[in-house]
């Protein structure tokens, strides 16, 4: 589905010149979910930007679905974009509209109202009560669940994911990892999860990439910890992360 | 008191009038304040973002030209131009034209301000979902600002009450020229003081209306 072929992103201004990534060639295949790991500066949230068509690369193209992003007209961006959801370390939800409007805040951008679709979506992710709600009275991990179905409501091929749990605890994290792999199940999307919590990839990726310093460094294949029975309660979840 | 009371009934009819030239001073140059303050601190916000220095030079400079120069000498200046916008210098409508210059300045600025402390998210967010200029504007920005932009046109009203009332030396009348010629000029302090009073209260009503609204508005705490 993706093909990320020698990309290389480059930062420079009068003072400063940084080297976000170098060189970095990478296939993602349709429905992988596929973990991102690595230090701060390593170049982890760079690749997402990249992939969300938020900035070009220096060098080196992007193809997904074998068309090169560069070289695609702004319109066909524009609807490329719409088969791509992210969510956010920050949840990146906007404080002034309801959680049903937040939600909907995608599919208002191109046109369209569907208020069955939003309360699909809420039920999705188990907040169809909260519809009315302003985020200011959701927890953390509710927050990040509106955000992920915000991500999901123009049902994107492509999930990508900028270390969506480093800012919960640990029931909240377990909670959204669950709601990742009832997504993928559900809607079938290509989830690319960037996060430095390796527990968090454990449980959820299939493949793993390394970034240190704008590099890959190393690809893990066939994760050995990945679990699907996403209806594993949390408290199950941490007994057996205990047990081994 | 009786006295007082007769005075200021005495000159009810004249305080009427200028609080009519007040009302009508500051309603031209507030709308227009709004209609062209609000898309010009937009704008410069956004010139600031995409790193547009030439655009952005231009429009901070006229920004800081204006909101710098004594109202005084600025209201003087622009006669010419007031002159060639409504064939006279003279008169309340005419006053409104160095009103809305100066309001229009003040209100960009603030709405400038206000823009650059949202969150970066909301940009990163706008960004990430493809966003076309107009939905950033109206979707993300407004949206998420709505409460500070609503506080800062009720500042600049304020200030605009207050610049109103030198407007007398280009015949736009008004509740502050009233108290100096009736009041002040005439040796009548109560009529001044009264004036003053009316003046304060004004203050304090738009102030409480604006404080209000923007905390209906505001959803993020």
């Amino acid at each position: 589905m993706i093909q990320i072929d020698q990309v290389s992103k480059h930062f420079s201004n009068e003072r400063v010149y940084l080297e976000a990534l170098t060189n970095i060639t990478l296939n993602i295949e349709e429905r992988e979910i596929i973990g991102v790991v690595g230090e701060s500066g390593s170049g982890k949230s760079t690749l997402l930007r990249l992939l969300d068509l938020m900035e070009d690369p220096t060098n080196g193209r992007i193809l997904i679905d074998g068309q090169d992003t560069q070289q695609i007209s702004l319109k066909k961006r524009r609807q490329l974009k719409k088969e791509i959801g992210l969510v956010f370390q920050q949840f990146n939800l906007l404080s002034n509209k309801t959680v049903a409007d937040n939600v909907a805040l995608p599919l208002k951008l191109v046109g369209q109202k569907d208020a069955n679709r939003v309360q699909e979506m809420l039920r999705f992710v188990g907040l169809n009560e909260k519809a009315n709600v302003y985020p200011r009275h959701l927890s953390g991990g509710q927050k990040q669940r509106v955000a992920i179905a915000r991500a999901l409501i123009n049902q994107p091929r492509l999930l990508l994911c900028d270390e969506p749990t480093s800012s919960l605890d640990t029931r909240h994290t377990f909670e959204i990892i669950q709601l990742l792999k009832k997504a993928h199940e559900a809607y079938q999307p290509t989830i690319v999860f960037v996060s430095h919590e390796i527990d968090v990839i454990q449980q959820l990726c299939q493949r793993v990439i390394v970034l240190e310093r704008g590099k890959l460094v190393g690809i893990v294949e066939n994760m050995p910890h990945v679990r699907n029975q996403f209806q594993e309660t949390y408290y199950q979840h941490v007994i057996e992360r205990l047990r081994q | 008191m009786n006295e007082y009371i007769e005075e200021v009934a005495y000159y009810f009819p004249e305080m009427q009038l200028a609080v009519s030239q007040t009302v009508r001073m500051m309603s031209i140059s507030m709308i227009f304040t709004f209609i062209i303050g609000l898309p010009l601190g937009i704008f410069l916000y956004l010139t600031r973002q995409k790193k547009q220095q030439v655009r952005y030079s231009l429009l901070n400079t006229y920004v800081n030209i204006v909101r710098s120069f004594p109202f005084l000498l600025f209201v003087v200046a622009l006669i010419p131009f007031t002159r060639f916008l409504l064939g006279t210098a003279f008169g309340t409508t005419a006053a409104s034209v160095p009103l809305a210059f100066v309001g229009i300045a003040m209100f960009g600025r603030l709405v400038e301000q206000v823009l650059l402390d949202l969150p970066k998210e909301v940009m990163e967010l706008a960004e990430s979902l493809g966003a076309t200029w107009w939905q950033l504007i109206w979707e993300f920005l407004l949206v998420e600002a709505r409460s500070g932009i609503i506080l800062s046109f009720t500042s600049v009203t304020i200030s605009l009450v207050s610049y109103s009332t030198v407007m007398g030396i280009v015949g736009g009348g008004g509740v502050g020229d009233f108290a100096i010629r009736y009041g002040y000029q005439t040796y009548r302090y109560s009529i001044m003081y009264t004036t003053i009073v009316l003046m304060i209260l004004t203050v304090a009503i738009v102030q409480w209306s604006g404080n209000s609204l923007s905390r209906i508005l505001d959803k993020r705490k």
